[in-house]
């Protein structure tokens, strides 16, 4: 009898604690507190915050370049000097790359995002979908952006990330490779670009001509090629062009590529990059930090001297070079002490002797006018040469003002391959299922 | 006993030999790289061999302190989350297994849906939940969440044990007068042992290796080692192979070791109610 009555009393007691778990998860968002990192420290600064003017403000700063070998002891410098000089504490939050959008869209539905966060540039319009962002227009006044790295922060013509770095995506080459197999000149058409690919092929045909994108995760390095040959993916209507004429074009000359082994299958950034280290590779599509990248742990002495950055070849002389625009931005979401974390955004991204350094030690280009007509960065030559070369022409990645830009290079990425590796025999039909799910998407 | 001819033994071995070489190349060439300067991780062509060898990676490793506390981190919640998982698990088990009440098969296969779902959705669910709670960014936090999942496999496994004791020798013990609790305390746990280690390494390992989880409900300083691994050595512009191969190493050791102490006794704590006599 006692044993019953036990038991339906621990029932009871399990079915409320299981009721009050569920009514927990239900409630409505409660106000923004902290993020998962030092969440109850935030929250209890909100509180306080009327009763307290001379206690510092307290944010997160959120981001990967806190963490990443290159650049984690240059952030904590940064951040260790700004929090010293200002009443202000700031809680590190660190994520993979990898992993940056998914967690920061997950704090903002849970109702944990707060501070400021390091973006990539693509995922400015996913974020701000989301409605939490601050408009920043207010932190750039007079401190020198360039227009180009604004536009990058904008969705709408609201001004919701500060840029941190401005650059591209474009070609680079080694040149003693050229050198060697007998390419005077850089190419400049995809004609000459193709006879240069295979010169060095013959020359050694262990040292892979081209390391293009074949893999998933780097497909999207397709679009300039698709904008090279003509093709638009998305036009000034807001339709899908994947399927025309310079898409096909584009995508069956990369096949062709493939089949004649001058790119190869299954070639991810991170391959290419440890490969070109290695002086197995001639061209490559890599952001302009690739200088940085590939001379580490590389064992040719001078790669540093060797890697030029190459615009990327056109149809027919007169052509624009194509090159994607590639970027950090930070962005603060909206709440208690977010004016304390934009300043700190606009601290990071526009000080002149902050963005100096960062440029100094990480070769990340600023993006405010006073840093780049300091002698640092006008006297680095591959710098100046990637501007004037890459950057001068990089337009936006077509897929970013969608919150789906994700989601829709997958797929473009996806259908590329399926051709690429012949599981799809038509480029054109390639194409066609990839405008049809990502109109979907659009929708 | 059926005698095996010479040629089926042939083809026996060598199909065993193709499956460990399956199974354990990836292990050796994590070793491999391991002990190679980073110049020669990517060398093309690539040798089986390190050309030099270093313990530049196992050193680094040692020298770190975050490492460190990750290690910490994961040794602590892993610990906590198989010990909780076992003490949850032995009286739910032993209720299932030998207690018959209303709703006892539905509320079996009500305990199993849980692992049902993809672990990737029901984490935006506890997220959300665990935020409304206030619990984010603390152990428990983790050790509830890893408890969330190992608890539905351990209660099984358990029960598949308790199955095969006879209830005469339950009986027995209550005609000695032993009450429930002494029962499972001093009867049915000492003969359980086998099982209880299969399943406290099972919760263990759940607990240790889970990267998701660790990456999204605490912070770096609370984060176990899988996640502060990716942290320290994989970024955009980053991929340390021969550092995280040294890392991957040494952290799995503690579990290699574990399986070989506890060998005998996972074998047959995890085969336990996989045949009925």
């Amino acid at each position: 009898m006692v044993t019953k009555q036990v038991r339906q009393i621990a029932s009871a007691v399990l079915l409320l604690s299981m009721l009050a778990a569920l009514l927990a998860g239900c409630a409505a968002p409660a106000a923004q507190t902290g993020g998962a990192a030092e969440a109850p420290a935030a929250a209890a600064t909100t509180e306080t915050a009327s009763a307290a003017d001379a206690a510092p403000a307290e944010f997160t700063f959120t981001g990967w370049a806190i963490n990443e070998g290159a650049s984690k002891e240059t952030v904590q410098e940064f951040i260790d000097a700004y929090t010293a000089a200002n009443n202000v504490t700031i809680n590190e939050q660190a994520f993979p790359w990898s992993e940056m959008l998914n967690q920061l869209v997950l704090q903002i539905n849970g109702g944990t995002a707060e501070g400021a966060a390091q973006l990539d540039i693509a995922w400015l319009n996913t974020l701000a979908a989301t409605g939490k962002l601050k408009d920043l227009a207010a932190y750039t006044e007079g401190r020198g952006y360039t227009e180009a790295g604004l536009r990058s922060g904008q969705v709408d013509g609201v001004q919701y990330g500060l840029p941190w770095t401005t650059a591209s995506i474009g070609l680079v080459a080694n040149q003693q490779i050229l050198d060697a197999a007998g390419v005077s000149e850089l190419p400049t058409t995809i004609a000459d670009f193709e006879a240069a690919l295979e010169k060095i092929k013959a020359y050694d045909p262990e040292i892979i001509p081209y390391a293009g994108m074949t893999a998933l995760n780097g497909l999207k390095d397709l679009i300039p090629w698709i904008w090279t040959f003509g093709g638009s993916v998305i036009d000034a209507d807001g339709k899908v062009t994947l399927g025309d004429e310079g898409s096909v074009a584009a995508l069956e000359w990369y096949k062709s590529l493939l089949d004649r082994g001058l790119i190869a299958s299954e070639m991810d950034r991170a391959t290419a990059r440890q490969l070109f280290s290695q002086g197995k590779v001639a061209f490559y599509d890599d952001a302009v930090v690739a200088k940085g990248i590939v001379t580490t742990d590389t064992p040719i002495e001078n790669l540093g001297d060797l890697i030029v950055p190459v615009p990327r070849p056109v149809l027919k002389e007169g052509d624009e070079p194509q090159s994607l625009l590639w970027g950090h931005l930070v962005v603060v979401f909206d709440g208690p002490n977010s004016d304390a974390a934009a300043k700190w955004a606009q601290h990071l991204t526009s000080d002149p002797e902050t963005t100096i350094t960062y440029f100094e030690r990480m070769a990340l280009p600023p993006t405010n006018e006073a840093a780049l007509q300091s002698e640092t960065v006008k006297n680095d030559v591959y710098m100046s040469a990637w501007a004037e070369k890459v950057t001068a022409t990089a337009r936006m990645n077509p897929f970013w003002p969608y919150v789906e830009s994700a989601r829709m290079e997958s797929i473009l990425a996806e259908q590329a391959q399926a051709y690429l590796l012949g599981g799809e025999s038509d480029a054109a039909a390639a194409w066609q299922k990839a405008a049809t799910q990502i109109s979907e998407l659009m929708q | 006993m059926i005698k095996q001819s010479l040629g089926s033994r042939i083809l026996l071995y060598s199909a065993l030999a193709v499956a460990a070489l399956f199974a354990f190349f990836p292990i050796y060439w994590m070793l491999a790289t391991s002990l190679r300067p980073n110049s020669e991780v990517f060398a093309f062509p690539p040798s089986l061999l390190p050309r030099t060898f270093t313990l530049e990676h196992y050193q680094n490793f040692i020298r770190n302190p975050q490492l460190l506390r990750y290690l910490g981190n994961s040794v602590l919640v892993a610990s906590v989350t198989a010990l909780a998982s076992l003490l949850i698990s032995t009286y739910a088990a032993y209720a299932f297994s030998k207690f018959r009440f209303t709703g006892r098969r539905s509320l079996m296969f009500l305990v199993l849906s849980a692992q049902m779902f993809p672990q990737a959705l029901l984490l935006i669910t506890l997220y959300l939940m665990f935020a409304r709670l206030q619990l984010l960014d603390t152990y428990l936090v983790l050790v509830l969440s890893f408890t969330t999942f190992t608890l539905p496999l351990c209660i099984w496994m358990l029960k598949g044990y308790f199955d095969q004791i006879p209830n005469d020798l339950i009986e027995a013990a209550k005609v000695d007068g032993a009450n429930q609790m002494q029962i499972i305390h001093r009867v049915l746990l000492p003969i359980t042992r086998p099982a209880l280690v299969a399943t406290g390494l099972f919760a263990f390992m759940r607990g240790w290796n889970d990267f998701i989880y660790a990456l999204t409900l605490v912070s770096k300083n609370k984060q176990t080692l899988p996640p502060g691994l990716v942290l320290t050595y994989v970024g955009e512009f980053q991929s340390q192979w021969a550092d995280m191969m040294a890392a991957s190493l040494l952290v799995s050791l503690p579990l290699v070791i574990a399986f070989v102490i506890f060998q005998r006794h996972i074998v047959s704590g995890l085969t336990a109610g996989a045949v009925k006599g």
